[in-house]
């Protein structure tokens, strides 16, 4: 079986999740999906850790469902994986670490946002492409963006979908961090260590407690994007712009293979 | 509203470009480079193309896009579609 995701632990307390699918540009494909939910469940299984740390790849975060993932719920063969994607996230016991060296687009920004720490990279962009596609957006974004970067940008970024440079969230947003590309991973590393200094038990009491809010909104959500998705999807030029209007991430690093 | 002409589409090529790259300075811009080497990353070059289009008013296909390798031919292409768009009509 192809890696696509894995899980390390190098240093003490920290489990480190890498998102490493170059072929597909960390999309969601049925494999991806599977690898990453059993990664968050390896991770937070081990009771040695005590914070997660999920990373991508140096130009990719994660580049939300895999065109192919998206004709087949517009061809009627609804999936309900990346919504599960979501909903693991957001029930890990301890707190998870999303550092975004590269872009995070639709159902991959969706992913952040279950996160409890957000580092993002000037450079990058992020933002909702799901209505540039012809369908409302899913995985609890219509909620959860707002409480990271506000309503007013939120509404903008999911009707228009545009994708912003990270610079664009620098200082106002509830963001945690947005930092030149290269800083990131030392950033998280920073954080992850000062996480992993408490004791499992009273992270997992605060992260139950703090993740109260979101989950609710994330069960309040769910019913209503499925049900805006079942309308989207049954109509017959959703597939089309589908085809014409997919846009992912392409590689930008040197190939060096 | 008649179709721009190759030097107008450039102009709106810029602005968008200068728009989505805040470092870039106006007299880095070079039509005969990619943009990526004038410093896009791949969905900055999403963003600066999907604005030209919309400003335009035409849409090609992004397999068609991929195959270009400079502002130039981004600008001939979008000018040759606004041009059939008229035409049609």
């Amino acid at each position: 079986m192809t890696e696509l995701v894995r899980v390390t632990s190098e240093e003490e307390g920290i489990a480190v999740i890498t998102m490493a699918d170059e072929a597909n540009r960390n999309a969601f494909t049925a494999p991806f999906v599977d690898q990453l939910l059993g990664s968050l469940e390896e991770a937070a299984g081990d009771r040695d850790h005590r914070v997660i740390l999920l990373q991508g790849l140096p130009d990719v975060w994660c580049a939300g469902a895999h065109q192919d993932l998206l004709l087949e719920l517009a061809e009627g063969d609804l999936d309900a994986g990346d919504i599960l994607l979501s909903k693991v996230l957001l029930d890990v016991p301890i707190p998870v670490i999303a550092a975004m060296e590269g872009h995070a687009v639709g159902g991959g920004l969706a992913l952040a946002l279950c996160c409890d720490v957000m580092i993002m990279a000037r450079e990058s962009r992020y933002g909702c492409s799901f209505m540039n596609m012809g369908f409302t957006p899913g995985m609890g974004i219509t909620r959860l963006l707002g409480e990271a970067v506000g309503e007013y940008i939120a509404r903008e970024m999911m009707f228009g979908g545009q994708m912003f440079r990270g610079s664009h969230f620098e200082s106002w947003s509830g963001v945690n961090y947005v930092l030149r590309k290269e800083k990131v991973a030392w950033k998280a590393l920073q954080l992850a260590r000062r996480i992993a200094e408490k004791p499992r038990f009273a992270l997992e009491l605060l992260k139950g407690d703090l993740s109260i809010r979101r989950r609710q909104l994330f069960e309040e959500t769910r019913t209503r994007e499925a049900a805006m998705h079942r309308i989207c999807f049954g109509r017959p030029e959703t597939a089309e712009r589908i085809r014409v209007s997919y846009t992912r991430p392409t590689r930008e690093v040197a190939d060096d293979s | 509203m008649p179709v721009p002409t190759k030097e107008e589409i450039i102009e709106i090529v810029k602005e968008h470009l200068m728009d989505n790259l805040e470092d870039m300075d106006e007299a880095e811009f070079d039509p005969d480079k990619s943009m990526k080497d004038m410093g896009a990353n791949s969905l900055d070059i999403v963003e600066v193309v999907s604005c030209t289009m919309r400003d335009l008013k035409v849409k090609v296909p992004r397999a068609e896009l991929s195959k270009l390798e400079n502002v130039t031919q981004l600008v001939d292409l979008l000018h040759a579609t606004a041009l059939q768009k008229e035409e049609a009509a």
